[in-house]
């Protein structure tokens, strides 16, 4: 049996930075997983990642990324990709640890064998704001994304047959909508 | 020769804490500390229903999530004058004094041990050797040379495919490290077995408060626990005794483990008591309250003066009459319109200018007590309790000194604990109290449900009109507050001084530099290239600059830029 796991990352009150942690809300609201799947918004988790990590076979991050392209661009990540870049000295606790997380994962055994990030170019970072247009844009195609890599190791997931509003707590434009 | 030490890991969309000193003949003789990311998040709740705030109070920061949402409940029932049920309290409490340790673990072993130990040591350790060692420390049932030989062979594994991993940017080989490899290698062992403690002391968070990051439990009133020792789904017999028996097992890692490791580290480098003193003014509000009213405290709280360890003035209450009036927040040196002001009053309005070191040069206002600036943290709060007398901060205090003295083989005095290494042993005495005091608050609980109390929450009511409150918890940071104005039931106003902005404060109005600042001071510098021990002493402090945004960026390096003056 394959456990999934399907983290959203990031902030919720600081813009496209919650592009993950929405998309989750998406997920939860439009689709139906098999049993082994959990769907969850870890905001920013820092070195609590690896707990997380450690718990799944396969997983799959949503997480707002910046490699330069254009605000609603996506880019896939897979293990490799994430560990070539050095982890950074840390002045404080809380910086992103994205790579430090994975890193610990690897020395400690405890990564799992599958796992892509699913990287959203952002372009508006102001607390409180909504997302911005582009990135509101390409949530289903963060959506395909994880449908596909579903797909790929062999886990159910449908449509729902009645799909709700996503419950977007945070954000004051998608309640009114 | 003079240099100037800009440390600034994060400069792209992140903001982060960023430190420039100047180096004069090794020694640190001017410093700025500098927060790079507009903090303005409070403005998000303004206009919002006041039982809702917790939830986004709880995003302020990605890792202290628990922390901000029970000081905002606690802003809102003292804005009403409402009082919470004792389970709601002991669970409350339960879930601070586990996020604690949890967070309180994760600073020493993941985010600060590696300033001392030098993995590159590690593989010339000998397992056998550590083991004699580490039994001799204490009674760690996970001390055996097999442990230590499997915790040795990672690193050793690591250091032979060349890609050092998580280790890629440490400061090996630096002069200020010295810890013998047996002492090295038992500290990073620890480390890797923490990893197990920190999550199971999460997951007692978790039981209670639903799930975690983010616990689901909180409300204005008290808890959203229901209690039922017969039915599913809620607060039950079985739950209360899984919760015991994690209590159970974490506890032992921080008394047998966590605390003998300070100790003896510390032990080692006793040359770091006498470096790093901050502001001397030191603030602690109590906390973990024992009752409904909270009219008494498991951890107390205080304020004392100018490193005068003769005198501490006590708060009776969380929210001091004293500590309600005495704290403002100056403007001056921070990216921000407006002078000083007391939080209820206070503003959010930008003003940016670039970093100018005489004149603005941080988003984090200066909070001041009375006009002074505070240290803020497990520090204050131990020399607050050890100084009025408090038993358990007495008891742990004196143990730790004395295991400090044993291996320093000289005497180390509560006095030298204001000092870059006091912080990590105040942190490990507060950990060694928050133990106890698991087993304590577990007990409360258990026995006011089996009494037959199942009461968990009062509802709040509002009326018209203007109502303030401050909700105040000794959070692992040090003292958070979380000031509330509500009119005709909505919040008016939200300020949020959080125990990173009384430590990483800068310069206010009449020049007083803040404690990072003040702590920086006269710090040796062996090789400005690689400024490990000004990291040391920032790092004793755990800073979190909180709030910040995560986004992954895969060519992100930490940088250490040094320009001769």
């Amino acid at each position: 049996m394959t456990k999934v796991l399907i983290a959203g990352i990031g902030n919720v009150l600081l813009g496209d930075d919650g592009a993950g942690p929405f998309a989750i809300k998406v997920l939860e609201s439009q689709y139906d997983f098999s049993d082994d799947v959990e769907l969850a918004d870890l905001g920013t988790p820092d070195l609590d990642l690896p707990v997380h990590l450690a718990s799944a076979d396969a997983v799959i991050l949503l997480d707002s990324a910046k490699f330069g392209g254009e605000a609603g661009s996506i880019r896939l990540f897979r293990k490799q990709d994430i560990l070539r870049s050095a982890p950074r000295a840390r002045i404080d606790a809380h910086s992103p640890a994205l790579v430090e997380s994975i890193a610990l994962a690897r020395m400690m055994g405890t990564l799992p064998s599958d796992l892509l990030m699913i990287g959203i170019q952002g372009s508006r970072f102001e607390p409180g704001s909504p997302l911005s247009r582009a990135v509101r844009d390409c949530i289903p195609h963060i959506i395909d994304f994880v449908r596909r890599e579903l797909y790929r190791l062999n886990i159910w997931c449908e449509p729902k047959a009645s799909a709700g509003a996503p419950r977007v707590w945070w954000d004051r434009t998608e309640n009114a909508a | 020769m003079t240099s100037r030490i800009t440390i600034d890991p994060i400069s792209r969309i992140e903001g982060h804490l960023r430190i420039d000193a100047e180096v004069d003949g090794g020694r640190v003789s001017k410093a700025w500390a500098s927060c790079t990311m507009w903090r303005g998040i409070e403005n998000i709740l303004i206009g919002r229903d006041p039982r809702e705030a917790w939830l986004f109070a709880q995003r302020f920061c990605g890792v202290c999530t628990t922390v901000h949402a029970i000081a905002s409940v606690r802003a809102v029932e003292d804005a009403l004058k409402l009082q919470i049920p004792p389970n709601a309290q002991y669970i409350r409490n339960l879930i601070l004094i586990h996020h604690a340790l949890h967070d309180h673990i994760v600073h020493f072993y993941h985010l600060s041990a590696l300033d001392w130990i030098d993995v590159m040591q590690i593989p010339k350790a000998d397992p056998a050797k550590t083991a004699s060692l580490a039994q001799s420390l204490s009674s760690w049932t996970r001390n055996s040379p097999q442990e230590f030989k499997s915790a040795q062979d990672k690193v050793k594994a690591l250091a032979a495919s060349g890609q050092l991993g998580i280790f890629a940017n440490g400061y090996w080989g630096h002069p200020a490290m010295h810890l013998p490899p047996e002492v090295s290698l038992l500290g990073f062992t620890h480390y890797l077995q923490a990893l197990e403690f920190q999550r199971k002391s999460n997951q007692i968070v978790a039981i209670l408060g639903g799930k975690t990051p983010h616990i689901q439990n909180m409300t204005v009133g008290g808890v959203g626990n229901a209690i039922d020792l017969d039915s599913l789904g809620t607060l039950t017999m079985d739950r209360l005794t899984m919760i015991r028996s994690l209590v159970d097992e974490v506890i032992p890692f921080v008394h047998e483990a966590y605390f003998p490791d300070v100790c003896a580290i510390a032990g080692m480098y006793p040359e770091w008591f006498d470096i790093g003193r901050g502001a001397g003014n030191y603030l602690a509000v109590p906390d973990l309250p024992t009752d409904s009213g909270a009219s008494s405290f498991d951890l107390p709280g205080g304020v004392i003066f100018s490193g005068d360890l003769a005198v501490v003035k006590k708060f009776q209450t969380a929210a001091d009459p004293d500590f309600r009036t005495a704290v403002t927040e100056d403007a001056t040196r921070a990216w921000y319109k407006g002078g000083t002001l007391h939080p209820w009053k206070g503003q959010t309005v930008p003003e940016y200018t670039d970093f100018q070191e005489d004149g603005k040069y941080t988003w984090v206002k200066a909070p001041r007590y009375s006009g002074r600036p505070m240290e803020v943290g497990p520090l204050s709060n131990i020399l607050v309790g050890y100084v009025q007398g408090h038993a358990l901060t007495r008891k742990w205090t004196d143990l730790a000194l004395d295991r400090i003295s044993a291996v320093a083989r000289r005497k180390v005095t509560v006095d030298q604990l204001q000092s870059t290494m006091g912080r990590y042993g105040a942190r490990a005495i507060r950990s060694a109290m928050l133990a106890d005091l698991a087993v304590k608050h577990c007990e409360l609980l258990t026995n006011n449900i089996l009494g037959g109390d199942v009461a968990t929450h009062n509802p709040p009511q509002f009326s018209k009109g203007e109502i303030e409150g401050v909700g105040t918890h000794e959070a692992p940071r040090g003292t958070l507050s979380h000031w509330v104005v509500v009119k005709d039931g909505k919040l008016a106003n939200y300020q949020a001084v959080v125990p990173t902005t009384w430590n990483a404060s800068p310069r206010d109005s009449k020049g007083n530099i803040g404690p990072y600042e003040a702590s920086l001071m006269r710090n040796p510098v062996a090789d400005p290239e690689r400024p490990l021990e000004l990291l040391r002493t920032v790092h004793s402090f755990d800073p979190c600059m909180a709030c910040a945004c995560h986004t992954f960026d895969p060519d992100g390096r930490e940088i250490a830029t040094v320009k001769v003056l």
